[in-house]
């Protein structure tokens, strides 16, 4: 049997609370690429908060918090397996009822850390590499993640930019989080194309200056410069934009 | 806009030998009144053209300077285009930048202007309006000017994150053939002044739970590679001591770049030594993070690093009699000295081996380096290696595969 959910972190949730209440799964796909088989049934399971409260409990308790955490990061990770990854690690877990992610080495736990590991470090790339443009008070940003991070991002700037009024926007999903006074909304969005006004220009103008000059010419380094920021990063960002 | 664009190329231009840029050491949320927080892992933002991170605004105040130090392009005997930017500039810039996400904070630097106390005076004034007017609440790193009153030192110290004072040369001597006002105890004072009053800082916080923080993120230093004839082995010494004694959270080398014909200095065609200044970062790292002493690595015999092998792996081959160790059995400190184990790997080795075994392939999985490790391990007994304990063959083994990498990793 297929589990099949709408992508968020509690409908996930939701299946593996059926698996150990109804019926076991298989698999666990997002229901936007699920290819439907003849061979296997599937079921639409849709997120229930006081399910998903109950599971996420369980994996606090039983296996570890750090547990739960790689759980909710992979549950983001753009990985066509992760919900097979995390249907094993899960049941591995409530096996053994300790700690597990120490095991690094199992089957069951190392696809875990390492698509823990790769959508970490792309949420700690964005939290330097995005950019935000001075919107008439707004400030508003676009990026294209890899893996479905904004949930992550939103919440690093909603502390540093507390008092201003933001959105982050995910131009690949089409996917916006909008803060203002500490409530941040998700939404879908649309692209928008605004002007900028002279003072954005003049500090865009000022921070690509900066970036030219506190190079120093005679170590220069462009490959290093390109395993730090890969081409796909550079587009939204001001200091590479022509 | 054009003047502060031409004063920030200036400036900014002045500040790039500065190799510190790292924001890390001190987790701090937004204080819900201002703008701001620090992350402790440090966040980098952009890297330039020569492959280095951009976490702060790096800038001097000011690149007027009354000093005539020889390997620097700022001194008062170079003729060069000056500028000077007052607080509020700063503080302006910094802010429009911090908003933007483009930087993680300010590094603040300075030429000495007039006087070592004016300019001092100067950085801490710009420190307070960004704290206390601007409301900022991100990351700051200032420099210590030399000779500055330690008294105006110490009230930066409460407004920054981290505060640095580079010596620049690890020798009373280089600093006297290159760097004529300053000297060496000068320069340690305020280093030792500092670290004894971030230790009271700490004790007070414990009894005082809101008595302000004094530099959280510690102390830095810089020195230069090959502006002098020092050894490494006299640039380790010095970092140990400054480790062990002054308690600095790090030293930073730069490879000296000839800015200027003197007779005692490099000539200007000289390529900055990279390699060495790789190297030397290498074996810094290993003793904060590996346990090693400066001793080990090097001693009056031998007192420079291999240019073609890492210092830990050279360390290995100096004592083969230490290998190969049977990763099962062996305490984390003796894994860290295998080459190709750190230690994160380290670290899940021991984990791992309370479950079961540690097996070769499991080595790979757990971020082992094996064409390193491999010569220098057993794995339950056995050794993979595959060629005679020789140093020699291993060095040929290892041949080229060393060091395609890049050279500036660790920034």
């Amino acid at each position: 049997m297929d589990y099949l959910y709408d992508g968020s972190f509690n409908g996930l949730l939701t299946c593996l609370y059926e698996h150990y209440y109804s019926q076991k799964a298989d698999n666990i796909f997002e229901a936007s690429c699920y290819q439907v088989s003849m061979v296997n049934e599937n079921r639409i399971i849709y997120p229930d908060d006081v399910k998903a409260k109950k599971v996420s409990e369980a994996i606090e308790r039983l296996i570890s918090k750090t547990a739960l955490r790689y759980i909710y990061y992979v549950s983001l990770s753009n990985d066509m397996n992760k919900g097979k990854i995390i249907l094993d690690f899960v049941k591995f877990g409530f096996e053994e009822k300790k700690d597990i992610t120490v095991f690094f080495e199992h089957p069951c736990v190392h696809p875990i850390c390492k698509i823990y590991k790769q959508v970490s470090v792309e949420v700690h790339r964005f939290t330097g590499l995005l950019r935000f443009s001075d919107l008439e008070g707004v400030l508003f940003a676009k990026y294209m993640p890899d893996h479905n991070i904004t949930e992550v991002i939103v919440r690093h700037f909603a502390d540093r930019l507390k008092n201003e009024r933001f959105i982050i926007f995910d131009e690949g999903r089409k996917l916006a989080a909008l803060y203002h006074e500490g409530s941040t909304v998700i939404a879908d969005f649309d692209d928008v194309t605004f002007v900028t006004d002279s003072t954005e220009d003049n500090i865009r103008k000022l921070w690509k200056s900066y970036f030219k000059h506190i190079s120093i010419k005679e170590r220069e380094n462009l490959k290093a410069q390109y395993q730090h920021v890969p081409v796909r990063y550079r587009q939204n960002a001001v200091e590479f934009i022509k | 806009m054009e003047k502060i664009l031409a004063k920030l190329e200036i400036l900014a231009e002045a500040a790039k030998y500065d190799v510190s840029c790292s924001s890390s050491g001190v987790e701090r949320n937004n204080n819900g009144k201002g703008i701001g927080s620090s992350s402790a892992s440090g966040i980098c933002h952009t890297w330039t053209a020569d492959g280095r991170c951009v976490s702060l605004l790096k800038i001097l105040m000011s690149n007027n300077c009354v000093y005539d130090c020889h390997y620097c392009c700022n001194r008062i005997t170079n003729d060069f285009p000056r500028a000077s930017f007052t607080p509020e500039e700063i503080a302006t810039l910094t802010m429009e930048f911090y908003k933007r996400n483009y930087i993680e904070g300010l590094f603040l630097s300075s030429a000495i202007d007039k006087t070592p106390d004016h300019t001092m005076e100067n950085l801490c004034r710009t420190l307070e309006l960004l704290r206390n007017k601007y409301l900022f609440n991100g990351y700051i790193h200032v420099k210590a000017i030399p000779n500055a009153d330690i008294n105006l030192i110490r009230r930066a110290g409460f407004s920054a994150d981290r505060l640095s004072l580079n010596i620049e040369l690890p020798t009373q001597d280089s600093l006297k053939i290159l760097a004529p006002q300053k000297n060496l105890k000068s320069l340690l004072l305020p280093i030792s002044d500092l670290g004894n009053k971030i230790i009271t800082n700490q004790n007070d916080r414990r009894i005082y739970k809101n008595a302000p923080k004094f530099i959280p993120a510690g102390q830095s230093t810089q020195m230069m590679v090959g502006a002098s004839n020092d050894s490494d082995h006299v640039f380790l010494s010095a970092s140990q001591r400054l480790y062990d004694q002054y308690n600095l959270k790090r030293v930073f080398y730069s490879a000296y770049i000839p800015v200027v014909d003197k007779p005692n200095l490099p000539s200007i065609a000289t390529a900055p030594p990279l390699k060495r200044e790789h190297r030397l970062y290498q074996a810094d790292w290993l003793m904060r993070f590996y346990k090693f002493d400066a001793k080990e690595l090097l001693s009056e015999k031998n007192q420079n690093l291999d240019l073609d092998f890492d210092p830990k792996i050279s360390w290995a081959f100096n004592n083969m009699d230490q290998f190969p160790i049977e990763v099962n059995k062996v305490v984390y400190d003796r894994l860290l000295r295998i080459p190709g184990i750190g230690p994160v790997s380290a670290k899940r080795i021991i984990e791992q081996r309370r479950l079961s075994p540690v097996t070769y392939e499991g080595l790979k999985k757990m971020g082992v380096v094996l064409k390193r490790a491999k010569y220098f391990i057993t794995c339950q007994g056995r050794y993979f290696g595959g060629i005679d304990l020789n140093p020699e063959i291993i060095k040929y083994k290892l041949g080229d595969m060393e060091e395609s990498r890049q050279l500036s990793f660790w920034r």
